[in-house]
């Protein structure tokens, strides 16, 4: 077997073996024992029944699937534009969700179950589009990232705008949305990323000789056959529809799709097929633990996931930096 | 020479134009290359020698005139198909990330693979057989961007040769090289037997390695013809406006060039005094080198 095969099957064995130590953290006091049986259809009781299918099972499938997705767009991105620093934060798609979110809760109230994660996709397609209309006249990877800081910066401005006008709830629901978690979501939340994320990831295994072409530099991948511009606008929309969708759902979660590729870089590979795979499984491990911190660092109350994984990733890059420096 | 005189053209330029703003990048060029030569491009700097490898890669737009390969027009085949037949080997690539000399080398693949198909054992032989040719395959898993630059124009060959293309184009495949690599990477290129169109500035080994050359100035085609025919002091001085000897190298018996700083119009009255620039002193480091491989055997 290839050491790279087995590098996959320990990281697919620490997704799952995480997954299930994820479902026994929560205020209610349930045994692994009575975890086990309420999975398999013999729950003691209604009650853990319900904690378990309808509040932990969604909460860790969610987080697995969120993190997955967080870490591949970062991933892909990355690649594409042969630019370590680049993330779904930096191409102003969090900010575009944040205006829809902005505008559907300052114009919505109380309808918003639906029209809040509705309202956030669209919004993150907007400054998607406005991204690649941008990069389609600049056609330069090192613009079209300084393209997206741009859009962020000039979303985030109308968002802020429109929160300082609106009335002081509405603003609050709006910041505790962006500051990311995991607290609200649903069965149905795990089935759309999941099925964004596969179509992507179909996606992307077809054309990962392309990418891997684009990290010796455009002119490399044009000789081998590449439509540069081409694949790279069709990756920053994969990357889009899968961080809105995620953001749709989750609220903001920082810094995942910039970390969780860095590391996996160390171990198992820069190509990206090998990236992908790693970047799934770390991220999905990552984000379900730093959930768990979420639920159980403060008695009563939950941490929102943003700010532990914004804490956690600025840590991580100091340090990494302070290794380099010390080389 | 004589062999390659009677074959059909493999690759066919014909009034070759490319224009920006008025300015004419290119202008209304017209040559062919036979299968297996292996032909030099050279010219100052901005004669358009690389504008003239890109046009023939088919990666620009707006140009006129035709070049066709294999009688058929090279607008008329896919960016793959393209990619099957040539192969590039660029001037010097920095990659961000660590990739490493098996991930250069296997991108080689990609002309050849479907959307969904994933590495082979006969892909991974391929690979190795290829840098086991160009001599690096001890290097394989090393990083590419710690390799000298010689050892990475070198990984970039045994992609081309992965790729498996039928003409391969080196955009100054020299610079930034000591002599020695220098004559490394164009003995490799010369034992390859496939066809070779390179842009080289280095005039003697332009005219030491390429059994044909293309004199380039102002996007115009000055001539095109054997070295001894290209090199002379008459088309050089005019080229490059600098007064041009021409004299055969001793060793090697190809035309060897050197310049000398005043202009030939006799503008600069120390002419007589001139120094003789860098030709020179590169002719002495390369008769040293003549002497090194002399004693040393084969390079590669």
């Amino acid at each position: 077997m290839r050491k790279s095969s087995i590098t996959y099957l320990l990281l697919a064995l620490l997704t799952l073996i995480s997954a299930a130590l994820a479902l026994t953290f929560g205020p209610a006091k349930i045994s692994s024992q009575q975890i086990i049986e309420c999975i398999f259809g013999t729950c003691s009781t209604p009650v853990n029944e319900m904690i378990i299918w309808q509040v932990r099972i969604p909460r860790v499938l969610v987080g697995l699937v969120a993190g997955m997705g967080l870490a591949i767009a970062g991933a892909i991105l990355q690649n594409t534009t042969r630019n370590p620093l680049a993330d779904p934060y930096v191409f102003g798609i969090v900010s575009g969700a944040a205006l829809g979110a902005t505008i559907a809760t300052i114009t919505l109230g109380n309808q918003l179950t639906v029209a809040l994660p509705l309202a956030a996709f669209l919004g993150a397609l907007f400054s998607v589009l406005i991204v690649v209309a941008i990069s389609t006249a600049l056609r330069n990877p090192e613009q079209l990232l300084l393209a997206g800081v741009a859009v962020s910066f000039m979303l985030t401005a109308i968002s802020q705008f429109i929160l300082y006008l609106g009335e002081p709830f509405a603003t609050n629901r709006v910041l505790f949305w962006l500051m990311g978690s995991l607290a609200r979501v649903e069965m149905s939340n795990f089935y759309v990323i999941s099925v964004v994320l596969f179509i992507s990831l179909l996606v992307v295994t077809a054309y990962h000789r392309q990418i891997d072409a684009l990290l010796l530099g455009d002119e490399s991948a044009k000789s081998l056959g590449v439509n540069v511009n081409k694949l790279r606008l069709l990756m920053l929309a994969i990357c889009a529809a899968i961080t809105a969708t995620v953001v749709a759902y989750c609220g903001g979660i920082g810094f995942v799709g910039l970390m969780i590729p860095h590391i996996v870089r160390q171990f198992i590979g820069v190509t990206t097929l090998p990236l992908i795979i790693g970047s799934s499984f770390v991220g999905a491990s990552f984000l379900v633990w730093v959930d768990v911190g979420a639920r159980s660092a403060i008695e009563s109350a939950e941490v929102p996931l943003g700010i532990i994984t914004s804490a956690i990733g600025s840590i991580f890059f100091i340090a990494i930096m302070l290794r380099s420096k010390t080389k | 020479m004589s062999s390659l005189a009677n074959q059909p053209s493999l690759i066919k330029v014909d009034n070759l134009s490319w224009q920006v703003n008025e300015k004419h990048i290119l202008d209304q060029i017209s040559f062919d290359v036979k299968k297996g030569e292996i032909i030099g491009i050279i010219g100052p700097n901005g004669a358009g020698k690389t504008s003239l490898l890109r046009c023939l890669l088919n990666h620009q737009n707006n140009t006129t005139g035709n070049v066709y390969f294999k009688n058929k027009k090279i607008t008329q085949y896919s960016a793959k198909q393209i990619a099957k037949s040539f192969a590039v080997v660029a001037q010097k690539s920095t990659p961000i990330f660590a990739l490493s000399v098996f991930d250069v080398v296997r991108m080689g693949l990609l002309p050849h693979k479907g959307m969904f198909t994933l590495d082979s054992d006969y892909d991974r032989h391929q690979v190795e057989i290829s840098l086991e040719r160009v001599g690096l395959s001890s290097l394989m898993h090393q990083q590419f961007n710690v390799l000298s630059g010689g050892e990475q124009q070198r990984v970039l060959i045994a992609r081309a040769l992965v790729q498996k293309a039928e003409v391969l184009f080196l955009d100054e495949p020299t610079n930034h090289l000591d002599v020695y690599y220098q004559h490394q990477i164009l003995q490799l290129v010369q034992s390859l037997s496939i066809t070779v169109i390179m842009t080289v500035h280095d005039l003697n080994l332009a005219g030491h390695y390429c059994q044909r050359l293309l004199l380039l100035n102002n996007g115009s085609l000055v001539c095109d013809n054997k070295p001894n025919k290209v090199l002379t002091s008459e088309y050089l001085t005019d080229v490059f406006n600098l007064t041009c000897h021409r004299d055969q190298d001793p060793i090697t018996k190809s035309p060897r060039v050197s310049f000398s700083l005043n202009k030939h119009n006799g503008t600069d009255s120390n002419a007589d005094k001139s120094t003789r620039v860098t030709e020179d002193i590169n002719q002495n480091i390369r008769q040293d080198t003549h002497q090194d491989y002399k004693t040393s055997g084969n390079i590669s």
